[in-house]
């Protein structure tokens, strides 16, 4: 049952991103209006789902790859219908609702709900450690999606062809600052997820594991992230330079997963 | 009917537009004249440097063009045959469609641009507080001040920058989220940067350095903007705290070099800094555009934004006609119905009275009736008369819907027998007196 409500909830996304990212591109003000009322519709499908996946495992359904990778999409289309209704940040429709619906979808290619031979631990503070971590990762998910946007205007700036999407998108330091903002409420959140990883871990298995798949990506994610952060509060360097490095530390962040789901 | 007569910057030369201008302060008088001398119901003056018009509404569908002609020609002292050659008359739905566009900034000498919705709102205002406006320019007004807002925002018509100066400020908007508190620092005191720094000025920069190779000038022109004067050799400094220069100097080499503004990066924490180059030959070295952070935009660049916002605005023109086509015919709809409302009111008072002579006929072979008795006899006639109704009015309205409301009423005129019909003067169409036969309930 939860299975056929995320497909149709996925396919309502699907249509939702065309709508949206078509709204924007070609600023049809009510297209993209109509996009965000549709992926406001797959988000509610999607929450069903997961309440359902609960119910029908009595737990919170953190307990395997696939499930984290389904809850951070929906948490990332969260923040984007966040950014949308309340924020009028327009143009993360562009990267944040395929971002969450590639994770979503792949999570239903996994097989999401489905009983794990190899399910993680479902205990409280194990629970914990992935909500939070998936929680940073999520904001983390939206300051990517302002490099991104970012970067395009950037180089619609530096090219002076792009007319175009210098009026569409959002003046360039309202992306740095949205992109740093997010990065301070995610890499907190990064921070205690890896720290409370590593507790468990060693309440597990006596030791710290440092250089497993899920283990090494999140530490190489924030040491790129506090990177960013250390340069920006000690010598004010944000820009370009900056934006990639938070596009590759959010790439990092999500090769966590190749370890999750393996 | 409505009739509008007006002269605008295509039609008319500056000199004869401002010879037919009103001052505002003269215009509820002129309302009033015009209204005196026309016959109109209802009239508005819009007065703007670019155009004159006088929008009248008559209540006997008849058309004023040759009257506002008349009174134009004699309120400003002027030649009616030249009023003739330079002004135009739109009648019935044409001058609706006009007024539209007008609002819409359509027919501007800037196409799309704002200023003109602020000058039909105060047009609009001034004629409803004369008493000069009744329920047809009333709606009219606010359906085009509502439409102009709606194709504003989505056409986005006057997003786009068409001028060098506004485009430099346009682009200034694409990297500062809010010109608010901005700081410029301006090379020259030309006439190119004293433009660009009112536009600046216009989206909220505050902060503005002037600097000058004569000094002197560079005071002047910093008294004029309300800002403040520096010495020539110290601009370099500046280049570190200001987040937008402009240069316009008449130097035949670069003022501001790639060295110059490299150094100044290191102080910047990274702060993007646009420079906007009106000069010609050029004040600025190309390669400053290369470095990090720095954003330089020259004449040519700035012109090829103007011009791709010019064509955007004339892409977002065609839409904005569309749209408006649509809210014309939903206030020929509107007007339709209003129109009704008369016979429909006839209808109803025509009945009535025919209810009323037949009570009176059958009272006396009906007797002494109690008071409960004779209500039941009045709701009955009502009753009677609001079934008879019904279907013809439903009728009448979708009649309206589809634009047939003047033949539909005629004929239900001569159907019933009521005479001909009285304009409109109050809007809705629900007015029919359903409590002409007294002494029911509500007595």
């Amino acid at each position: 049952m939860a299975r056929v409500v995320l497909a149709a909830a996925l396919a309502v996304h699907a249509a939702g991103v065309v709508l949206a990212a078509f709204g924007e591109i070609k600023a049809r003000a009510t297209v993209a209006q109509q996009g965000a009322v549709v992926l406001a519709a797959a988000w509610a499908g999607q929450l069903a789902a997961l309440i359902l996946f609960g119910i029908s495992a009595s737990a919170v359904p953190l307990r395997s790859g696939p499930e984290y990778l389904f809850v951070l999409g929906w948490l990332v289309l969260t923040l984007h219908l966040v950014l949308w209704f309340r924020m009028r940040v327009k143009a993360t429709a562009l990267v944040l609702p395929p971002v969450a619906g590639a994770m979503m979808l792949a999570a239903y290619l996994l097989s999401v709900g489905a009983p794990r031979a190899t399910a993680l631990d479902t205990r409280g503070w194990f629970v914990f450690h992935t909500a939070i971590a998936t929680a940073g990762v999520a904001a983390l998910a939206v300051s990517f999606a302002m490099s991104v946007l970012f970067l395009v205007k950037e180089h619609a700036l530096k090219s002076k062809r792009s007319l175009r999407v210098l009026e569409r998108l959002p003046a360039l330091e309202a992306l740095d600052r949205l992109g740093f903002q997010s990065l301070l409420y995610g890499f907190p959140l990064l921070t205690l997820g890896i720290v409370t990883g590593m507790a468990y871990s060693a309440a597990e298995h006596d030791r710290v594991l440092i250089w497993g798949v899920k283990e090494v990506f999140p530490l190489i994610a924030w040491v790129v992230f506090a990177g960013i952060l250390w340069a920006r509060l000690a010598s004010g360097t944000r820009g370009k330079q900056s934006a990639i490095l938070a596009i590759a530390g959010f790439a990092f962040a999500l090769l966590t997963f190749v370890g999750m789901v393996r | 009917m409505l009739t509008l007569l007006g002269m605008n910057h295509r039609s008319a030369s500056l000199d004869l537009r401002e010879r037919a201008c009103f001052a505002e302060a003269d215009v509820p008088e002129a309302l009033a004249r015009a209204r005196a001398a026309t016959g109109a119901s209802e009239a508005l003056i819009l007065a703007t440097c670019n155009r004159v018009e006088i929008l009248t509404r008559t209540a006997d569908g008849s058309a004023l063009g040759r009257e506002l002609r008349d009174f134009l020609a004699k309120e400003r002292g002027l030649d009616p045959a030249l009023i003739d050659r330079h002004a135009y008359v739109h009648e019935g739905l044409n001058a609706v469609r006009h007024v539209f566009a007008v609002a819409c900034g359509l027919d501007s000498m800037i196409l799309g641009e704002p200023q003109i919705l602020g000058q039909l709102k105060r047009a609009y205002a001034l004629a409803r507080e004369s008493g000069s406006t009744g329920p047809v320019l009333d709606r009219l007004a606010q359906h085009a001040l509502s439409t102009a807002k709606r194709v504003r925002t989505s056409t986005g018509i006057s997003r786009h920058a068409v001028s060098v100066a506004y485009a430099a400020a346009h682009l200034a908007r694409t990297i500062f989220d809010d010109l608010h508190g901005r700081s410029v620092l301006l090379l020259g005191a030309g006439k190119m940067t004293e433009l660009t720094a009112r536009h600046l000025a216009s989206h909220g920069v505050t902060d503005l350095t002037v600097t000058n190779r004569t000094y002197a000038r560079a005071e002047t022109l910093a008294e004029a903007l309300g800002g403040h004067a520096i010495p020539w050799d110290a601009f370099a400094r500046e280049l570190t705290r200001v987040d937008i220069v402009v240069t316009g100097t008449a130097a035949m080499d670069p003022v501001l070099t790639k060295e110059h503004v490299r150094t100044a990066l290191r102080g910047r924490r990274g702060r993007p800094l646009f420079i906007v180059d009106v000069a010609v030959p050029r004040d600025v070295e190309p390669a400053v555009h290369d470095l990090p952070g720095v954003y330089l935009y020259d004449v040519d660049d700035l012109q090829e934004a103007a011009d791709a916002g010019l064509e955007e605005r004339r892409r977002a023109a065609a839409k904005a006609r569309q749209m408006i086509e649509v809210e014309v015919v939903g206030f020929d709809r509107w007007r339709q119905s209003v129109e009704l409302a008369p016979t429909i009111a006839a209808l109803y008072e025509h009945l009535h009275r025919v209810g009323r002579g037949e009570i009176a006929r059958y009272g006396r072979r009906l007797g002494s009736l109690s008071p409960e008795q004779r209500e039941i006899v009045l709701d009955l006639t009502r009753a009677v008369i609001q079934k008879v109704l019904h279907t013809p009015v439903v009728s009448l309205k979708a009649a309206a819907e589809r634009g047939e409301a003047g033949s539909r009423a005629a004929l239900y005129r001569e159907i019933f027998g009521v005479g001909a019909a009285d304009p409109a003067e109050e809007p809705g169409m629900d007015t029919g007196p359903t409590h002409a036969i007294s002494g029911g309930k509500d007595d």
